[in-house]
């Protein structure tokens, strides 16, 4: 990158809008998937529209890859910088626009935050339905990038089914609106292609999303089981009796303990926690509730604690939502998995998991959404140790072949960046793959949009160029590469 | 048979080494338009849809895809149709797995057929488009169409997890998958979502289900002025009710004085039903006393009336949206509309979007729809039925939005000949 392009890129966002001295650029080297870093060729913070814009045009005229960054909470390395290109990190695009209770919707820029959403209309009795556990500092461009989730989107979806429109611009630096104001926008819906696809495809500059009236009552309980698949049989007994709860979360013991030394949430001492929240009118959730409590009894719950007060049920969820930066407590690192399986068959996964778990030597925590069978395997590790990591990627890559099998899928919120793109033949034939990628191209045919993600390349940016070497456990026999 | 397309043989019209059927296309149930097809193709799986497509593509012949034809009347006129692609034959169920509550099924199977059988085992596919008898799946997708209990469950778009597509080059490719969470790769299901078959061949999907309700039951509240309207739906958006529909009905006859009424549906368990019911009766009884509780057959017969009514009546009818806060000037724009047409709306009222049947004279037709697009108070007005000599394909799909360049350019992509549509649109 020349001294030119800094200048350029200087002239548009200030002088305090650029940084590219090595240390300045720290920050940015990774996401949360912190063990796969690049360091960019700079760093710009535009403030506005207008000015994405132009780095977006700059970029597109010297053939410089960029990569948009939202808070940098992404845990598949959808925001690691590309070697020799520039980072455009939108936490300056962080005003909230308007705020319209009669229409029932909110206009934010990229750069606010999930939870400011709520906060913003918390007052008018609304808030904005998706949550992702990180939602006090993940922001809502980045939410829009990976199509976030969260716990409650059993019942209400994903980012997906809550954004209205978008401002965007596209790698060529053109800036259109996709979606509509109204319902029913004309055409192909690019914007919900747009939603999940990683940042490849554009920079959202403006985000509307659909805020929901809070429901009437909302009620929470904890069931502790003997063993998972009791626990299992209580999630589909639930399912199995037409009732779709806001959330249903599992914990295993592992998870449970780390949640404890973490942040004291109360829960008993047991091989598998059951967290099942209804909400909606009072009387659905009074009826439905019994329902829940008979169906967990009947599957062999030892326990259940049923939150009475929002301060308990606040507890509840804290556990829940700790449980992955918890694992710091029972282990130096870990590494978090996302795969997919249809909810039937989660008894048969995580009893393979559990047989690796043997196998491999490496401690497994499971946190789950199992509601949608949405797995979280926490690989325990320590880099130390020499091995460990590549065994604890090893025996992730196993799992998701697990996740497959059953007719999963590599990814249910993390996304693939990085981190999972060479997994994807996995899931995906090459006539599949080779029509996602032309629809790539009709958005970004110079490749500069985000390059090296979603897509397996033949090897990944950032990674040691070489032969070829087998991981620990592929030697061992433990795990295959796929 | 022996059919002349430009010269184009039909005898490589193959798949898995077996003939494609093929026949001579019908004025009466094959036209589109009154534009009649040279030949019908009537593939009988996936691959032989694609091998069509790829048919067509090589001979650079126009093609328009159809399921049961039931919106075929969607679309500006087409200058020529070569091959009417049928794909009603490509209709199995896949797979239904009870216990993930997830359907697969091919393009052709009819929404009815689909929930049919999924209702012997207690789930459902939760869509009550127009035409719900006769609609397949492939076409519920491409148009995103919807019914009433869109409120609660969204369109087919919002609906859809897994999708299977036939493009022009004679490849069946996926995307998304079997699981109702997945963000892995693009989803390629929203592109064919609203693009009316201009794009590629949807050949299979795979849905999320929902349980089938144990009840069910519907407040009516009929002969509601304006302003009456407009307290009832502050009085229910304010509440935490939570109904499956929340509609909007008006019936303008000309120069005359609109009938408005508002519709409420609960669906759930009996007793939440009754509870949601007595609750809603009660907030509504403070603005307008006289209203009536529908249940039973006489509930299903309504709502089998209510979504067929628009379109079992003379005049255009125009799908339009609003925002769900300015229904007071929706209501005083029909009004002022009806001094010159006839007018009936049904309309979601939360949503903010709804079908205008306008009952006029062709000059008339064309200057309401005129005024709605230039009024501010609606967005993406695009008229869905009328006669072929009014339907150019501006006036159909309306003005050019800024994305529109981002979407030719995918059409470019995928069809580069410009066949798919036969130049109907919106693509």
């Amino acid at each position: 990158m020349t001294d030119a392009f800094i200048a350029d890129l200087r002239r548009i966002a200030g002088d305090d809008g650029v940084f590219s001295e090595p240390l300045d650029v720290l920050t940015y080297e990774c996401d949360a998937l912190t063990h796969l870093r690049t360091a960019p060729a700079a760093v710009v913070l535009p403030s506005s529209a207008g000015q994405v814009q132009e780095i977006v045009r700059l970029c597109a005229a010297h053939g410089i890859p960029f990569v948009a960054r939202g808070h940098g909470t992404g845990l598949s390395g959808g925001a690691t910088p590309v070697e020799g290109g520039i980072v455009i990190a939108l936490s300056r695009l962080n005003r909230v626009r308007s705020v319209d209770i009669a229409n029932r919707r909110v206009t934010v820029e990229p750069g606010v935050t999930n939870l400011e959403i709520t906060r913003q209309v918390a007052p008018f009795g609304c808030y904005y339905a998706p949550d992702p556990s990180s939602q006090q500092v993940c922001s809502i461009g980045g939410n829009v990038a990976e199509n976030s989730g969260g716990a409650h989107c059993l019942k209400y979806g994903f980012t997906v089914h809550h954004v209205l429109a978008a401002d965007v611009v596209l790698p060529s630096g053109e800036l259109v609106q996709l979606g509509s104001e109204f319902a029913d926008p004309v055409g192909p819906d690019l914007l919900g292609l747009l939603i999940g696809s990683e940042g490849t495809l554009g920079i959202v500059t403006s985000v509307t999303v659909r805020i929901l009236r809070k429901p009437e009552s909302v009620q929470t309980l904890l069931a502790a089981f003997d063993t998972i698949d009791a626990g299992g049989a209580a999630v589909s007994g639930i399912i199995a009796a037409g009732i779709i709860p806001a959330a249903i979360e599992m914990m295993d013991t592992l998870a449970i303990e780390a949640a404890e030394a973490a942040v004291h949430p109360g829960f008993p001492q047991a091989d598998t926690v059951l967290i099942v929240e209804l909400d909606g009118p009072d009387a659905e959730v009074r009826a439905l509730f019994g329902m829940v409590e008979d169906i967990c009894r009947r599957s062999g719950a030892t326990t259940i604690e049923v939150a009475r007060t929002e301060e308990q049920r606040a507890r509840i969820w804290r556990g829940r939502k700790a449980a992955f930066a918890a694992m710091g407590r029972v282990s130096p690192n870990y590494y978090v998995q996302d795969g997919v399986v249809p909810r039937t068959r989660l008894p048969e996964v995580l009893s393979r998991i559990r047989d690796l778990e043997r196998t491999s030597g490496l401690r497994i925590g499971n946190v789950f959404h199992a509601g949608d069978g949405n797995l979280h395997p926490l690989i325990c590790y320590d880099e130390k140790i020499a091995g460990q990591a590549e065994q604890a990627e090893a025996v992730a890559a196993e799992i998701l072949s697990y996740c497959i099998e059953a007719g999963g899928s590599l990814t249910g919120e993390h996304g693939i960046g990085a981190d999972k793109s060479q997994y994807m033949p996995k899931m995906f034939n090459d006539v599949d793959l080779s029509l996602m990628k032309r629809v790539r191209d009709v958005f970004d045919p110079g490749g500069l949009c985000n390059p090296g993600k979603v897509f397996p390349t033949p090897r990944l940016c950032g990674e040691v160029p070489g032969p070829y070497r087998a991981h620990p456990a592929e030697r061992a026999g433990a795990a295959e590469r796929f | 048979l022996s059919v002349a397309l430009r010269g184009t043989s039909i005898a490589d019209l193959r798949f898995d080494g077996q003939a494609i059927r093929t026949r001579a296309a019908e004025a009466d149930r094959d036209s589109v338009d009154g534009i009649v097809p040279d030949l019908v193709v009537e593939a009988e799986s996936p691959g032989a849809v694609a091998a069509s497509l790829q048919w067509a593509d090589q001979h650079s012949l126009s093609t328009v895809i159809r399921g049961s034809g039931s919106k075929l009347h969607c679309g500006a006129v087409p200058a020529a149709v070569d091959v009417l692609l049928d794909v009603s034959r490509v209709s199995r169920i896949l797979q239904h797995r009870g216990g993930d509550l997830t359907v697969k099924v091919e393009a052709g199977a009819r929404l009815h057929d689909v929930n049919e059988l999924l209702q012997q085992r207690g789930q459902w596919l939760p869509m009550d488009p127009p035409f719900a008898d006769c609609a397949t799946i492939g076409g519920l997708l491409a148009t995103n169409d919807s019914g009433p209990q869109r409120h609660r469950f969204g369109t087919p778009r919002d609906l859809v997890i897994g999708i299977e597509v036939a493009t022009m080059d004679g490849h069946i490719a996926k995307a998304g998958g079997q699981v109702v969470k997945n963000v892995a790769g693009y989803d390629l299901s929203k592109i064919m979502s609203g693009s009316f078959g201009s794009l590629a061949a949807i050949v299979a999907a795979t849905f999320k289900l929902s349980p089938v309700p144990a009840a069910s039951s519907t407040i009516l509240v009929p002969h509601l002025d304006a302003d009456a309207m407009g307290r009832v739906v502050e009085a229910v958006s304010a509440s935490q009710l939570e109904p499956v529909a929340f509609e909007l009905d008006v019936r303008a006859p000309l120069a005359g004085t609109p009938e408005i009424a508002c519709l409420l549906r609960f669906t759930s368990f009996r007793a939440v039903v009754e509870a949601e019911t007595a609750n809603a009766s009660a907030r509504i009884a403070a603005v307008r006393p006289a209203f009536r509780v529908l249940t039973g057959d006489q509930e299903r017969e309504f709502w089998l009336a209510y979504r067929r009514r628009p379109w079992e009546e003379p005049g255009i009818v125009v799908r339009a949206s609003w925002l769900p806060g300015s229904i007071g000037d929706v209501l005083s724009m029909v009004r002022n509309l009806s001094r010159e047409a006839a007018i009936e709306v049904i309309g979601r009222t939360g949503i903010g979007s709804g079908l205008f049947r306008i009952d006029a004279g062709r000059e008339i037709q064309l200057d309401v729809v005129a005024r709605m697009r230039a009024s501010g108070t609606f967005g993406n007005v695009v008229v869905l039925r009328a006669p072929a000599p009014l339907k150019t394909r501006e006036w159909v799909w309306g003005p050019a939005t800024a994305s529109a360049s981002v979407a030719a350019a995918l059409k470019r992509e995928l069809d580069p000949r410009g066949l798919l549509g036969a130049g109907r649109g919106p693509l």
